[in-house]
């Protein structure tokens, strides 16, 4: 077992007078690590609860840089960072949150190319990204790398939420989705908006998931889409199965390389 | 026939007038998911998970009276 100091006792207090977590549960989180694809209004609040938990390793993928219409979501950047590269920005406020966390920055986006290394570091991915070719590549190289997976995404007022571990019985987006819809069929945020707490509620989420992961606890959001529409204040649970002929993780795939699909003119 | 139907996410504005998403939708008897997918004039370029009393359903399923419809797209911002 870790010796932990006297300062990661107080730290972590309320997570080791838990049953479920423990002081093993906490010496797991700090040998994790957990890899967020885009550091925007999913990704920082995941990183932001992910990091105060002590996961060990975070690594924060995103090529964009800093801006003022991101602010009113997305919760770890702040005025003064606009222009920055997102993942410094995030880098700063984590180190400076919780020095326990090392984070690991990727300022670029992820391809066909150099998706499957990037993931293969880590123990969870989380996807944070906005926008259907990054789904659909992120679902099919963690299917393709047995790497477990929140997937979510949020619109206007509202969210959707799933887990995917690839392997078994879980279904992949792939599953819910056999392909991304046409570009400019389903608007993005920056279309169509979204209210900035949407982010936080189904982000934290996904920390959630990473954590109850980590810990092997609970019963995680696999087989299951979580829908959350914030107008009605409504929770919906949908139970969804594996497809036989799925694309990418049935017996016999039809998907044999990643696939780099088209961006709407749109998203860019 | 009368069934009831659930849109989500960005769907939801089909049925605004409605209960925001929620609505009573006369079809004619016989129809089939698909056909209530054209009647809504929801575009057939998005994937959709069709459930129909609690159950994943294809778009070729029969509907009948009084069946719940749930249509749920994906949703791609973050």
């Amino acid at each position: 077992m870790m010796d932990f100091s006297n300062e990661q006792l107080q730290r972590y207090s309320r997570h080791i007078i838990l049953q479920d977590v423990g002081v093993e549960g906490q010496e797991k989180l700090l040998k994790s690590s957990v890899l967020i694809i885009g550091t925007g209004g999913l990704g920082t609040p995941a990183a932001q609860f992910l990091a105060a938990a002590g996961v060990g390793k975070v690594g924060l993928v995103d090529a964009d840089k800093v801006e003022l219409s991101n602010l009113q979501r997305q919760v770890l950047h702040h005025t003064t960072d606009v222009g920055k590269l997102k993942v410094e920005s995030a880098k700063e406020k984590i180190n400076s949150m919780n020095p326990d966390v090392e984070v690991k920055t990727y300022p670029y986006y992820l391809t066909s190319q150099n998706i499957k290394e990037v993931i293969r570091e880590y123990d969870f991915v989380i996807d944070g990204t906005d926008n259907f070719p990054a789904k659909f590549l992120i679902n099919d190289a963690c299917v393709i790398e047995g790497k477990p997976l929140s997937h979510a995404g949020i619109i206007k007022f509202g969210g959707q939420v799933t887990t995917i571990v690839p392997g078994g019985d879980t279904p992949c987006y792939r599953c819910m989705f056999p392909q991304p819809p046409k570009p400019g069929s389903v608007p993005s945020c920056k279309e169509a908006g979204v209210i900035g707490v949407m982010g936080g509620v189904v982000g934290t989420i996904q920390a959630t998931e990473a954590i109850k992961y980590i810990l092997d606890k609970g019963e995680l959001l696999t087989g299951k889409l979580l829908t959350y529409d914030a107008l009605k204040m409504e929770f919906r649970k949908i139970n969804l199965k594996k497809r036989d002929n799925c694309g990418i993780c049935s017996d016999d795939p039809e998907i044999k390389e990643l696939i780099d699909y088209e961006q709407g003119a749109c998203e860019l | 026939m009368e069934v009831e139907v659930r849109l989500f996410a960005t769907l939801r504005s089909i049925l605004a007038k409605e209960d925001r998403g929620v609505g009573i939708v006369d079809i004619e008897e016989g129809s089939s998911v698909d056909d209530l997918i054209e009647y809504l004039e929801i575009p057939r370029d998005i994937p959709l998970i069709i459930m129909i009393n609690g159950q994943r359903k294809s778009e070729e399923s029969l509907l009948k009276e009084g069946d719940r419809v749930g249509i749920f797209p994906p949703v791609g911002g973050g």
